[in-house]
């Protein structure tokens, strides 16, 4: 028992090595904030696809369910590991993009990014899309009829009430997209449980791992909080039968 | 009769096994007020919502101003085909349910396809929102959210958002189906002005007074077809055919 302790909750080990882990972990903090927000605008994107109207543009949607569908199904681990391993390889793409350094940035943290991006998209593209539907189908009707063309009821009318139904299920995506970015210590980015597991390597201690799962403990606890608070307002506002009001 | 607005000639629609409409026909001059009448079901909103194709119908033409708005009977479902912006820009529709933006207040319900559709600037749109709003009681509520309005005002508001984009033909698909009794009559008041003014005008109602004193012509539709159609005079107080004695005789009960 006390061995347990002494591997998983050695203070002296955890104090010294806080500034370095800590340092690891605004590196997630980091992928998670650029993943997150290229997802949440390729999410909606993929879902605005998907609700093209008409036998126009038939493939595109076909296209775009196959997407979703392929890419909520492939674990993002597999995803990192082949974006990594392939891109570099794909020599008719210019240099910068095989292996990117943007923003002086090293590539695992792009590659990372990347497969987060493709995989949350997805997912989050889900979530739109369960907002949209969720707004009457008069809302549609009464845009149209004024003489509006289906993207600009979906940009001025529908979209901006779907997204006032979805806070909720969309901040559950992210707080798995935040604990997903320690995928990335796969490819060698240096986050936080890769620099953890160099220190159990080189002290044959593991507080540093659990040092980071606090971390993480310390950001999604609160935000597990607002989803409840979220979730409630939403009933509420069901149970009332009224309308959400945006100012 | 004066210039026809409106002409439908043998619109058919089906959803699935149901045939909804079997072949109908209607023609509408300027200024004219059409009320179409009957029981639930009879196919009467499914036709009102051909005129402005949100339900294209599977065969027979439409004209709006003499325009073959059509391509014509078979030419493949879908939007594909249809003079969309040419109908929509012409006829205006209010429905049952409001329908109102949410999200926007009365006035941005207003301005919004004003802004967007016409493209008028944001300065015009208001002008002509406010106008609008005034005009049908509700200059006090420009900044209202839809959910801090009784479903009349709602409703008036439906009305001023379809005004705005100066319609040559305004559906009304039973407007006043959804209000509590006592706010019927600001609903049919604002209609009624709007008759006055000369606006041509098809009204699917349940509302039998209303028709009766505000109809050129009213009509009554069961089974996806016209039974009868005439002046209120005839069609109301003294019907020929059976369907429609029997259908008047429940509603008149009351």
């Amino acid at each position: 028992m006390n061995q347990f302790f002494n591997q998983y909750f050695n203070f002296d080990v955890m104090q010294e090595h806080f500034g370095e882990v800590l340092v690891a972990f605004l590196q997630n903090l980091l992928v998670f904030a650029v993943a997150a927000v290229i997802a949440l605008l390729w999410g909606l994107v993929l879902a605005l696809l998907r609700q093209l109207p008409g036998k126009k543009f038939l493939p595109i949607r076909f296209i775009t369910i196959a997407y979703i569908d392929v890419f909520r199904a492939v674990p993002i681990l597999i995803l990192i590991l082949m974006i990594s391993g392939g891109v570099p390889f794909l020599t008719f793409l210019p240099q910068e993009i095989r292996i990117p350094h943007w923003f002086g940035r090293p590539d695992p943290f792009w590659y990372g990014i990347a497969a987060l991006v493709i995989v949350y998209g997805a997912f989050s593209a889900e979530v739109y899309r369960a907002g949209i539907e969720a707004v009457p189908r008069g809302q549609m009707e009464a845009a149209r009829s004024l003489g509006m063309s289906h993207f600009q009821a979906m940009r001025h009318v529908i979209v901006p009430q779907a997204v006032t139904k979805i806070p909720a299920p969309m901040l559950n995506e992210l707080i798995s997209l935040l604990k997903d970015t320690t995928l990335v210590s796969v490819i060698a980015l240096s986050e936080a449980v890769l620099v953890s597991r160099e220190i159990l390597a080189e002290r044959l201690n593991s507080s540093a791992l659990t040092l980071t799962a606090i971390f993480f403990l310390i950001i999604i606890l609160p935000l597990a909080r607002v989803v409840d608070k979220l979730i409630a307002r939403q009933q509420l506002k069901v149970t009332r039968g009224a309308h959400i009001e945006v100012a | 009769m004066a210039e026809t607005m409106v002409k439908l000639q043998g619109i058919c629609k089906r959803f699935g096994d149901l045939e909804v409409l079997k072949g109908v026909d209607l023609e509408v001059g300027r200024g004219e007020v059409v009320c179409i009448l009957g029981p639930s079901g009879s196919g009467k909103s499914t036709f009102l919502r051909c005129v402005n194709l949100l339900e294209p119908p599977e065969e027979g033409e439409i004209f709006i101003e003499g325009n073959d708005i059509c391509k014509g009977p078979g030419s493949g479902g879908g939007e594909q085909g249809w003079k969309l912006d040419f109908v929509r820009q012409r006829v205006g529709i209010v429905f049952q349910q409001f329908n109102l933006f949410p999200h926007k207040t009365a006035l941005e319900n207003v301005t919004l396809a004003q802004e967007k559709v016409l493209g008028r600037s944001k300065q015009e749109a208001r002008a002509k929102a406010s106008e609008l709003l005034e005009r049908v009681g509700l200059g006090e509520k420009l900044d209202q959210y839809p959910e801090r309005l009784s479903g009349g005002q709602q409703q008036r508001v439906a009305i001023a958002r379809a005004l705005a984009m100066d319609p040559h033909v305004m559906l009304f698909d039973e407007v006043t189906s959804a209000l509590d009794p006592e706010l019927v009559k600001e609903v049919l008041d604002t209609m009624r002005e709007l008759a006055e003014e000369g606006m041509t005008m098809i009204v699917v109602t349940h509302e039998i007074g209303f028709a009766r004193e505000v109809a050129d012509r009213v009509i009554f539709m069961d089974g996806g077809g016209i039974v009868e159609e005439g002046p209120p005079a005839q069609v109301i107080d003294a019907p020929q055919e059976e369907r429609t004695k029997q259908f008047l005789g429940l509603v008149l009960e009351h």
